[in-house]
């Protein structure tokens, strides 16, 4: 368990290293896009929309990944708190659990979706698909590793409870 | 299975999860499941193919980057100088903090393009100002909360550009639409603000000379500037919505480091960070409600509403209430990019069969969805503020139905007339508006 938290939490860093990155680096190719219109400094490249859109996927699904394991994704509070620790553990594995299916899901088509990712070009860089369509698979896996930490701490509090 | 059984078992499976906590995000996703696996000619390969063909839009680009705009505007401290101005404008009408609170909002939405950013930068300022000042907490909160609405109906609107993006909607159309909608709601808060204060002996400030105004207006002008770039960037043709959003970083990074001085180069990854995360959040949730929505439109479930509509014989005006009140219901309960999704896809036939012009459409849509940021449960301009004021939601509730109400007035107005929405893009961008 202290292997997985600490697995996590050095995972959890490099996703939000690359985020950060990644959204600087979004700023150039639609600048360049801009520029190479109204000046003469660049030629007019055209994979600029091509990159900004495939920085745009990786974002969202890193930020995804981030969210499941800081539990920031959008939720609604409607359901009066648990009066117990194991109530309110039992709430958060439920939650939980159904976020894992939708992992599960993104892991193992995500894996078809990748592979069939690897067989196609982009229209514009010639870049394979396979560099966007990991993404899901590996949303997956953050989901199993991350959710996983959370379950195994939830079932912790139930069964010291019980106890 | 008939669209009448989809529509049951993905609406209810989805109002089950949320109720029991599951993010919106992959309760939209796992509503879809059971239909994939039910039906032999789908498959959960669909989901992420449907998700991958939300994301790679070149019009979404623009989400981060006003969101990032808008947190540079925060940290570059614009909010102070824009008081200052609204203190000079209007400080000397009764309740002078109130009506500042408000035409600082009405400025600041026409330089970020999102509600939540504006909540919290103008909610951090003003709140305790107001409250040094006497007025009654909840109500501080109240107004902070619904005076941010505007952020997203006046121009530039993140929500304008999802609807745009997802609806094939000209954004510059949109933005402009926005404009005396927008400003019709500042009106509304104000005339509350007027009638509070006079019960409540609210303080008001000295009027301030001619000669402070144009101070005032020499300091806050670079920032007031940006809503003249993104809207006369994009009706101009100069720029697309998505170049506007990076233009207005540009711009927010130039004034934050080198002009006003007031960002450290080390804040800003810390920046960069924090937008591209709420970002994708927000973003996220469009990929699965997007297959949602792509699921009830291969069951044809819209079409049952266009025939409901037929049947019943309704008009403009009914679609538009009925467009206005199903916005406001979800909006209660989730977050306004997927209600967009979810509640446009399947209303624009309907709005469409009954001959509702896209923008009145849009617009009514967009205004209703913005009021679900101060109706609780899920009123995330509400719980900022109510966060920054340190009360709480049950407290504030009675004051923020007051101003709701009033609002929701501006809406009806909006719904009666069309042309409220329609004259400004029809006399700046006649082509994009038959």
């Amino acid at each position: 368990m202290p292997r997985l938290r600490d697995f996590n939490a050095a995972f959890y860093r490099v996703l939000q290293r690359a985020i950060t990155v990644l959204m600087g680096l979004l700023i150039v190719p639609v600048t360049l896009q801009i520029f190479s219109r109204y000046t003469e400094l660049i030629p007019r490249y055209i994979w600029t929309e091509e990159v900004a859109r495939f920085c745009l996927i990786w974002i969202i699904m890193l930020g995804a990944m981030i969210a499941v394991r800081d539990g920031t994704h959008f939720d609604l509070d409607i359901l009066p708190k648990a009066r117990t620790k194991q109530g309110d553990a039992i709430g958060r594995i439920i939650v939980h659990v159904a976020m894992l299916v939708v992992g599960v899901i993104f892991l193992v088509y995500g894996w078809r979706f990748a592979l069939f990712g690897w067989d196609q070009t982009s229209e514009l860089t010639g870049l394979s698909m396979l560099a966007i369509h990991i993404a899901w698979p590996l949303t997956g896996l953050a989901c199993l590793l991350f959710l996983g930490e959370k379950l195994l701490d939830d079932v912790a509090l139930l069964r010291g409870r019980d106890a | 299975m008939t669209a009448l059984d989809v529509g049951l078992i993905m609406f209810g499976a989805f109002a089950v999860l949320i109720v029991l906590r599951v993010p919106v995000a992959f309760a939209l996703g796992l509503a879809c499941i059971p239909v994939f696996f039910i039906d032999d000619r789908l498959t959960p390969f669909l989901l992420l193919n449907e998700m991958l063909k939300s994301y790679n839009s070149f019009i979404l680009l623009a989400i981060p980057f006003f969101m990032l705009s808008a947190n540079l505007m925060n940290s570059a401290g614009v909010t102070e100088r824009l008081m200052e101005l609204a203190r000079t404008m209007v400080g000397w009408f009764p309740g002078g903090l109130g009506h500042v609170n408000v035409v600082v909002s009405m400025i600041f939405a026409g330089i970020s393009g999102s509600s939540t950013a504006e909540a919290a930068g103008i909610g951090g300022v003003m709140i305790p100002a107001m409250k040094k000042q006497g007025y009654d907490t909840e109500f501080t909160v109240a107004l902070t909360a619904c005076a941010a609405v505007m952020g997203v109906i006046i121009p530039p609107s993140i929500l304008m550009v999802v609807w745009g993006g997802v609806m094939s909607v000209s954004i510059g159309a949109l933005f402009l639409a926005g404009v005396l909608p927008g400003v019709m709601i500042g009106f509304s808060l104000m005339a509350a603000v007027y009638v509070y204060a006079k019960q409540r002996g609210y303080p008001v400030y000295a009027r301030a000379t001619l000669r402070e105004f144009f101070c005032a207006a020499w300091r806050a002008l670079l920032p007031i500037l940006t809503p003249l770039i993104i809207v006369g960037g994009i009706t101009g043709g100069f720029f697309t919505p998505t170049e506007a959003s990076v233009i207005a970083v540009l711009y927010a990074l130039l004034l934050g480091l080198f002009v006003l001085r007031t960002i450290e180069w080390g804040k800003v990854p810390e920046l960069l960070y924090d937008s591209a995360r709420f970002a994708a959040i927000s973003l996220f949730c469009i990929g699965t409600a997007s297959a949602f929505g792509w699921l009830l439109a291969y069951f044809h479930l819209p079409q049952l509403f266009v025939d409901a509509v037929k049947s019943y014989g309704g008009g403009i005006t009914s679609v538009g209430f009925i467009t206005a009140i199903a916005f406001l219901i979800i909006g209660c309960f989730i977050d306004a990019i997927p209600a967009i999704i979810i509640v446009g896809t399947v209303l624009a036939p309907v709005a469409k069969s009954v001959g509702m012009h896209p923008l009145h459409f849009a617009i009514v849509g967009v205004i209703s969805i913005a009021f679900g940021l101060v109706t609780p449960p899920y009123g995330l301009c509400l719980m900022i503020a109510c966060a920054l004021g340190k009360t709480t939601i049950a407290k504030a509730f009675k004051d923020t139905m007051v101003l709701l109400g009033l609002m929701l007035l501006v809406l009806g107005f909006v719904i009666l007339f069309p042309d409220v929405v329609l004259a400004l893009p029809r006399w700046v961008m006649p082509k994009f508006v038959q």
